[in-house]
């Protein structure tokens, strides 16, 4: 057969229904029963995050929610790992800039056990001091381990250059050596004592379990907490702005890590929907004009992509490749070309059919699991999003045309004021990358 | 837990076919294994594999270069592919209506890939592949460990000494010729397998399966398999340090155990979780959360079926520890569990998680082929699949004690010790 097989007759596929519940004591319950599972998924979310810190004390949302792992009132770190274990249940627990989050999976035959271990976790932790003085040497190491990596030492420093000084998304969420380093127990007891709370914490279900039972059980371990946390502060990001190269030297690296970017949206922006199929036609999927460019004709990277980053305020917009060093100069004039392209005229619409249909195909395929429907209700409790989210989702996809992806590229990506960030060798890169007239240079050393 | 349901059958050319049916979700999964990897390579040809491979996107007689990876985005569904030490695999999870155009990409590939063949695709790929390996090994710190480990745990002229990723002066000398003896040689029906998972109808399936695969001519003259025996045990310590731009020292142990696939396996396998899975693990709780030496621990076997499989532990220096200290404790632990074995907690703790872990890997349809591939491709026996758990929990302490006594010795062991450049200058 020479031309591609006719596909059959599609069989729909819906989202799974999902129940709100909220307990007396203001704890959203989320409930998404799945009854062929053998597996339920528990997470748990609370206004705790990295945006709710102190300048001061950054790091303190990641270091608590780290630290309440490591045991309740009655089990001690050993203790509370080996209770959990023992069931098969490894729990986590997080940090993000807009919330915490701790969870589960397990099999069904554990989810009232494992709630309720997780429970005592969040409501009575044990917040040993040992344990803190652990964590807090670990993540102090984490941050030297990841500034010898050269992507993610690029990702640090091209936040810490694209915002203007003093916003908060110009760290990592995790905090810098100076904060962590200067934390204490009390302040993160405080923070868990101000912010871990029933009325501004949710708690998502998703598996093998009975509705009504299921909600009992939420209510039988929680529904006695009390609290009342207060609402997040408002960030203003603003950008330092300006044409700028910005070189981190890292002698002997083979590749120069690329950023290249600016100011994006937030997660309430109208333009949510448009502004995804752009990036993703820009630089989001396999055949998008970034990676056909740079790896499939040029052979500059193993990949070139762009994402926004919205947040509950307005995130990053960036575009990454690792280059060759003998091509980087290259590889951003390419990289610019293609910021430039998407803004000069609308994409055909075969392009965009593409782009747009697999947006729209793959949609059950991110719900194939327990635990990713369960993370798939996250963006609702934490951003207050309407309740047919996912129901409205992919024809809010469909609606997107080639027009509308062209007025969000002329109105979010601006080439001209973008921020080229690189981490590399800057023996081989200076002299280069001062003559190439793609804007001022400024070298920078790795620490 | 439920069966994962299999049927298996066959094509006149030798395709083995195995079909899993299960239309919770509108979805399905094709996954091909084909029975080559790197340790097919020739001496001189390393990587070549896995530039093979990337080869393998760009286009067949009936397919443009770029087209295989859009139709199937268009189609709503995802696809990679993967080459390692014994196999490369090649696989697409698509909504259950577009079954059909998979199997028409993966049978047009099979049959008819040299027709698209250019010098500048493979100058193009090989650009490609040769950043894939500055990404992910030579700019990457501690990013040569595998291939270093490797070197030294086989021996010089065993296939599995040479890393996938293969050395730059080899993909350099790789040539369009070289494309077309591989392909030749093993893309051939009767050395891959075809699984399908999912919302399918397996009479349908099976009748698209013969006339897309059915024409394809097997290969009469597959060469025997390499010859990948060697001694169980390396024969004497092999110690290495490595300067690197690292800021903590980092210990990799390694030893030869037996292959993939056999009950001795096994045993070491339950043995690498109980030292490092989860927070209760030994080493996690001794090194890490105790001695507190370690910043990081990990402990894993390499399912690989060729003479000799690996046992590998590693740990991170904490800031400030002597990797000399964090050595010592490591090995403490390793022999302790020689000497006591694992406790009954231990073995509920790393039975459950293990049972927990495989649940949740096998909720995804392309997981599931994935494995079915892979069990039928290694050993015959796509039905191992259920017997993931049972195999495991069959383990028993004083199996692992005794695997971890006559295996995990000094003499039977590489030590890779990366240091920071500046300390060892």
């Amino acid at each position: 057969m020479i031309a591609r097989p006719p596909a059959g007759s599609p069989r729909p596929y819906r989202f799974p229904d999902v129940t709100r519940h909220t307990l007396a004591n203001g704890l959203g319950v989320w409930l998404v029963p799945l009854p062929e599972r053998e597996l339920v998924s528990v997470h748990f979310l609370t206004d705790a995050g990295a945006a709710t810190e102190d300048d001061a004390q950054a790091g303190v949302a990641a270091l608590t929610a780290q630290l309440l792992v490591t045991g309740t009132r009655d089990l001690d770190s050993a203790a509370f790992a080996e209770t959990t274990e023992r069931l098969g249940i490894e729990v986590g627990s997080e940090s993000s800039w807009d919330s915490a989050r701790a969870g589960f999976l397990a099999l069904r035959e554990h989810l009232d056990t494992g709630m309720g271990l997780l429970a005592d976790m969040l409501r009575a932790p044990r917040f040993d001091p040992s344990e803190f003085e652990r964590l807090k040497a670990e993540r102090l190491a984490d941050i030297l381990q990841a500034r010898a990596e050269p992507g993610r030492l690029a990702d640090e420093r091209f936040l810490g250059e694209v915002f203007a000084d003093g916003v908060p998304y110009g760290r990592l969420s995790a905090g810098t050596p100076e904060s962590v380093g200067a934390l204490t127990i009390e302040e993160v007891g405080a923070h868990h004592a101000t912010r871990y709370a029933p009325n501004v914490a949710d708690i998502i279900l998703a598996g093998a379990f009975d509705p009504d039972v299921a909600l009992a059980a939420v209510d039988r371990h929680f529904g006695s907490w009390t609290g009342t946390g207060p609402g997040h502060r408002t960030i203003s990001p603003t950008e330092r702005g300006g044409r700028r190269i910005v070189l981190v030297d890292r002698p002997g690296s083979v590749q120069s890590e690329l950023r290249v970017g600016h100011l994006g949206i937030d997660r309430a922006d109208p333009r949510y929907f448009p502004a995804m199929v752009m990036a993703a036609l820009l630089g989001g999927v396999f055949g998008s004009r970034l990676n056909h460019r740079l790896r499939e004709e040029l052979g500059y990277t193993y990949g070139a992509r762009c994402s926004f980053d919205p947040r509950r305020a307005v995130g990053p917009f960036s575009a990454t490749a690792a280059v060759q060093t003998e091509v980087t100069v290259d590889a951003i004039r390419e990289l610019l070309g293609q910021l430039d392209r998407i803004r000069e005229a609308p994409p055909e619409e075969a392009e965009l059919a593409e782009v747009r249909d697999f947006l729209v195909g793959v949609f059950p395929l991110r719900f194939e699991s327990t635990a990713g429907i369960a993370a798939a209700i996250e963006p609702l409790a934490i951003y207050d999003l309407p309740d047919d989210w996912w129901h409205t989702y992919r024809s809010k996809l469909e609606a997107v045309t080639p027009d509308d992806v062209h007025t969000v590229a002329r109105e979010l990506i601006r080439p001209d004021e973008a921020l080229i960030l690189l981490v590399g060798d800057a023996a081989k890169l200076r002299d280069d990358l001062a003559a190439a007239g793609l804007g001022e240079l400024e070298v920078r050393t790795e620490s | 837990m439920a069966e994962v349901p299999i049927q298996r059958h066959a094509l006149d050319n030798g395709l083995r076919i195995v079909l899993s049916r299960d239309p919770r979700a509108p979805l399905v999964a094709v996954n091909l294994w084909y029975d080559v990897g790197s340790k097919h390579e020739r001496p001189g040809k390393t990587g070549f594999a896995h530039l093979f491979e990337h080869m393998m996107f760009q286009g067949s007689a009936h397919v443009e270069k770029g087209q295989h990876f859009s139709m199937v985005q268009a189609a709503g569904g995802t696809l990679n592919a993967s080459t390692w030490l014994d196999r490369t695999n090649y696989f697409e999870t698509l909504p259950g209506h577009e079954l059909e155009l998979a199997l028409w990409l993966e049978s047009d590939r099979m049959a008819s890939l040299l027709p698209a063949m250019t010098q500048e695709k493979l100058d193009n790929q090989r650009d490609v592949v040769k950043n894939e390996r500055r990404y992910s090994v030579d700019n990457q710190p501690y990013g040569d460990w595998d291939e270093r480990i490797q070197g030294l745990v086989y021996p010089d002229d065993h296939p599995y000494h040479h890393s996938t990723i293969g050395s730059m002066e080899d993909l350099s000398a790789a040539s369009l010729d070289d494309v077309g003896e591989f392909f030749s040689t093993y893309y051939a029906p009767n050395n891959a397998v075809l699984t399908v998972a999912g919302d399918f109808e397996p009479d349908a399936a099976l009748e698209a399966i013969g006339r897309y695969f059915g024409p394809i001519p097997r290969n009469e003259t597959l060469p025997a398999p390499p010859d990948m025996t060697l001694p169980a045990s390396l024969g004497g310590a092999v110690r290495v340090t490595a300067p690197d731009q690292v800021p903590l020292p980092r210990i990799y142990l390694a030893h030869r155990i037996p292959p993939f696939g056999t009950d001795a396996f096994d045993r070491f396998d339950v043995a690498a979780d109980v030292l490092s899975s989860g927070r209760a693990s030994w080493l996690y709780a001794n090194l890490v959360r105790t001695q507190r030496l370690a910043q990081d621990v990990s402990v894993f076997v390499f399912p690989i079926v060729g003479g000799a499989s690996m046992f590998v532990a590693w740990a991170t220096a904490q800031q400030g520890v002597d990797p000399a200290t964090l050595e010592g404790a490591l090995l403490a632990e390793l022999d302790r569990l020689g000497a006591d074995g694992p406790t009954d907690a231990d073995l509920e703790r790393v039975r459950n998680l293990q049972a927990s872990r495989s649940a949740a890997s096998l909720e995804r349809i392309s997981e599931r082929a994935d494995r079915l591939s892979m069990y039928a491709c290694l050993f015959d026996d796509p039905g191992r699949i259920n017997e993931e758990v049972s195999r495991y929990a069959a383990v028993d302490a004083a199996q692992v004690a005794d695997a971890m006594r006559t295996g995990i010795t000094e003499d039977n062991r590489v030590t890779l010790t990366y240091v920071p450049a500046e300390a060892a200058a």
